[in-house]
């Protein structure tokens, strides 16, 4: 293990000691002027898998062509033997009209066999000063992430299709968000995954007809890819608070119940590998609201149908790679609390479902 | 039945709510609608912003079907859309698309336009909002405005809203533009109306209210006391390829780009903080700055503060161009400037004092629109007498475009034992730090238009204020018996000596771009 990651070191640039990576950053910058150095924020990735490296490093390459910044990949090595820190340093440039190259600078740290303090002073020691902080903690919340180093973060992504335990993670996001020193904003890639398929079903009922009907829906039904199921339990979760449901405490499955006493039930369906979420319908007498996605199509199929008329559009659909999902959610405006606010609701179907 | 909430649509939405609506283009086969308006709506649609049950209906005079306009719009799309052209999304998008054959002038044309409309609407099920665009010629917006009114289409049904958008040029001088503003206003309500300038649907113009009132770095020394002069020069270094000198022959460099887009950022730069960001509050302050520019009554006043010239023979970036009067479709007795220089003041407390130059020329070295503000120079009492200091002052440059940006030139002692100071620039460049594209302006103003909001849209009384101080130049330039005179500067310079000498005789030079 350790002698396959020996070998996957040299594609994170020039090692340098620890200690002198300003320093060597600087010589970098310095020594080809045409390049021109940008930076908006502080992008770290944070994981504890050293098979994801190379993919992390594309990630990097990727994401930063959009959002210049000091990017920083950690890889953290919990079972090294004593402990050791090492560093890289390396520049990401893309062409702009031609004219000149724009670069980022990307920082990679292996850490091996710290702790979680050792991890936050090479995280704290090497930020471009005045810049917003956002992590993407990948896998498993563990105990580095706590709370000396959350309540310096701006904004922290997560994916929750990863995590092994769903629902004590949430938990522990849950208690994250609620602490006294904490400012972060949550963006789960799970929950971003759905952003233009919820815009969908938004535009379904734009429709004047389609809204009467809204409040008489019966059943949401929810077909999602295999290990998606946090994913289409989130939109669950966003379709009842919006609609104001109350999960059914005394069924044994996923229910709700409408202010009226009636019920809307949930049917979740793995469907095949693919889009994370490939079809959600609303549907109550005489509506149905649909959004599909078929294999690899950068479009979904949106078809509206109540008291006797229907419709059908095609509206953009989820970008599907981590480096767009991230990309195109740091390029959305921020600030709002819809997820952090759906987690207990989650919590309790995750407990049912 | 009151209107019901879309429970989804809020915690969706981070920009303008499009609301649902069928947008008529008058004009349709031209360019506007070809090169701008249809590949906005196609980016729109690409970006999901576009609103469910969008129509278009192209209204124009040719006899053509609506896969025969769909097609024409395709290959025009695929030429200029800003995101490239996918079929499978333009033929979704294309769907929307219709074509509505009619004389602007013939009534029978509209009323079925409103059979159309009323025929869309039976297929969605529900009444649509609707949006009429004026991409035509303006002498046909009487003819349109009125054959409107008269198919009863100016009026929305029940809560539904009808809205008109016009394009420039908005009147030729104070007299037409309100003679249109009156036929509109007969016709829409002025909250209805929306008056199109691109320039205030540019990103970076955009960010002019963001720099100066979401930074408390600048407002404060945002006034007479710290700004030395303000200048905004708007450069191109084209000429009247096209066809254009056909047009522009007829309007000139004062009131095709001052009236309308140079006036829009100088309100933007001059303006007293908004009380709020509503569309009247920011029109609001803007016409304040109009209405307190220092008008230029008569000859002599024009002569010392405006300059007028033509381009003679030059050259561009080594390419030979001819003069202004040899161009294709320009009079060769031409009285038409296309360029023109002006120190304007705005007599409000905060500018007393203050000039604001103002230049925009054809046939310049370079392309470039951009505001420079330029602060006085401190007192140097912390410098012994012997240190050199550059002539520079502070100057915080917002290029408008191209390469957009902010940038800020400071004074910083060189390294090395001696005193010596050099000016250095800190540079913000939207494209280094924002790697992905702007949307094009009309992308963001016909969504704004859709939203409901004005905001970036000229009011009446903006545009007539506008006028009224435009055509004072223009009497003395055309009805004075002895008018100021027309300069002469060769294409691929910098404009005529006389707008040189303008600053000069202030102790003031054009910034160096």
């Amino acid at each position: 293990m350790r002698a396959a990651l020996e070998d996957t070191l040299s594609i994170l640039g020039q090692e340098v000691p620890l200690g002198r990576v300003d320093r060597e950053l600087k010589k970098l910058w310095d020594s080809d002027e045409a390049k021109t150095r940008a930076s908006l924020m502080n992008f770290a990735i944070y994981s504890e898998d050293a098979a994801a490296l190379p993919r992390n490093n594309r990630l990097l390459e990727e994401l930063t062509s959009e959002h210049a910044c000091r990017a920083m990949l950690i890889l953290f090595q919990p079972d090294g033997p004593a402990p050791r820190a090492r560093a890289w340093i390396n520049a990401l440039c893309r062409p702009y009209e031609g004219k000149k190259i724009v670069c980022s600078e990307q920082l990679s740290f292996v850490l091996e066999g710290g702790n979680a303090a050792q991890v936050q002073n090479i995280v704290f020691a090497h930020l471009d000063s005045d810049l917003p902080l956002v992590v993407w903690w990948q896998g498993d919340l563990t105990s580095n992430f706590e709370e000396r180093f959350y309540s310096e973060i701006d904004r922290l992504f997560i994916d929750s299709a990863e995590w092994t335990h769903p629902a004590a993670e949430f938990a522990m996001l849950e208690d994250a968000c609620n602490g006294a020193t904490s400012e972060f904003e949550v963006h789960d890639l799970s929950w971003t995954r759905s952003h233009f398929l919820r815009s969908a079903l938004a535009g379904c009922f734009q429709d004047a007809v389609a809204l009467r009907r809204l409040p008489h829906i019966a059943q949401i039904e929810i077909t999602h890819a295999p290990g998606q199921k946090v994913a289409a339990l989130l939109l669950a979760a966003w379709i009842a608070e919006r609609l104001g449901l109350r999960l059914d405490d005394a069924a044994k499955e996923v229910r709700f119940s409408k202010r009226d006493g009636g019920s809307v039930s949930l049917v979740l369906a793995e469907g095949l590998a693919g889009c994370c979420v490939q079809r959600l319908a609303l549907t109550g007498p005489d509506l149905r609201a649909e959004v599909a996605r078929e294999p690899r199509c950068a479009f979904v199929r949106v078809c509206t149908s109540c008291d006797g008329h229907a419709r059908e559009e095609m509206l953009p659909a989820d970008v599907e790679s981590e480096a767009e999902l991230i990309s195109s959610q740091l390029s959305r405006a921020h600030g709002t609390s819809i997820f952090i606010d759906m987690v207990p609701l989650l919590r309790r179907m995750l407990a049912k479902a | 039945m009151p209107e019901l909430e879309n429970p989804f649509q809020d915690t969706q939405m981070q920009q303008h709510r499009a609301q649902p609506c069928t947008l008529v283009i008058f004009g349709a086969t031209g360019d506007l609608t070809h090169r701008k308006l249809i590949p906005a709506l196609y980016n729109i649609a690409v970006s999901g912003d576009l609103p469910p049950q969008f129509k278009v209906v192209g209204f124009a005079r040719r006899e053509k079907t609506d896969e025969v306009f769909r097609a024409e719009l395709c290959e025009a799309n695929a030429k200029h859309s800003r995101q490239g052209h996918n079929e499978q999304m333009w033929g979704s998008f294309a769907q929307s698309i219709h074509y509505h054959r009619s004389e602007f002038e013939d009534v029978d044309g509209y009323r079925a336009l409103a059979g159309l409309l009323d025929a869309f609407d039976k297929e969605r099920g529900t009444v649509a909002n609707r949006l009429f665009y004026l991409a035509s010629a303006p002498e046909y917006f009487d003819q349109i405005m009125e054959q409107l009114r008269k198919a009863g289409l100016n009026n929305g049904i029940g809560d539904r809203w009808a809205r008109v958008v016009c394009e420039k040029p908005f009147g030729k001088d104070l007299k037409t533009a309100r003679h249109l503003n009156e036929v509109v206003n007969e016709t829409f309500d002025e909250g209805d109306t929306y008056r199109i300038d691109h320039y205030l649907g540019k990103e970076t113009a955009q960010n002019i209210m963001v720099l100066r009132f979401a930074n408390s770095l600048f407002e404060p020394n945002w006034n007479s006391r710290y700004i030395d002069h303000v200048q905004i020069t708007c450069a191109e270094n084209l000429g009247m390829e096209g066809g254009r000198g056909g047009y522009y022959d007829t309007a000139g460099a004062l009131r095709d780009m001052v009236q309308n887009h140079l006036f829009q950022l100088l309100t933007l730069v001059a303006m007293e903080p908004p009380t709020d960001l509503s569309a009247d509050s920011v029109r609001d302050e803007k016409v304040k700055v109009i209405r307190a520019l220092r008008r230029l009554t008569g000859p002599e006043a024009v002569g010392q503060n405006v300059v007028r010239a033509q381009y003679t023979a030059g050259s561009v970036d080594g390419v030979p161009r001819v003069g202004y009067r040899q161009e294709e479709r320009v009079n060769p007795e031409s009285r038409t400037e296309c360029y023109v220089a002006l120190r304007l003041f705005v007599d409000t407390w905060r500018w007393q004092g203050v000039p604001f130059y103002i230049r925009v020329g054809k046939q310049l070295p370079k392309k470039a629109t951009e505001i420079s503000v330029h602060f006085k120079k401190p007192p140097q009492v912390p410098f012994a007498t012997s240190v050199m200091i550059p002539d520079s002052e502070n100057t915080l440059v917002i290029r408008i475009q191209p390469d957009e940006g902010i940038s800020l030139r400071i004074l910083c002692k060189q390294p090395g034992q001696a005193l010596f100071v050099q000016p250095v620039k800190m540079d913000f460049h939207y494209s280094n730090s924002f790697g992905k594209a702007s949307p094009e302006a009309y992308e963001r103003l016909l969504l704004d238009a859709m939203a409901g909001d004005a905001t970036l849209f000229a009011r009446r009384d903006e545009v007539e204020n506008a006028w009224r101080f435009i055509d004072e130049i223009e009497k003395a330039w055309h009805e004075s018996p002895s008018p100021p005179p027309m300069c002469e500067y060769p294409a691929g310079s910098w404009g005529p000596k006389a707008a040189d000498e303008m600053l000069a005789r202030d102790g003031r030079e054009w910034r160096r771009l």
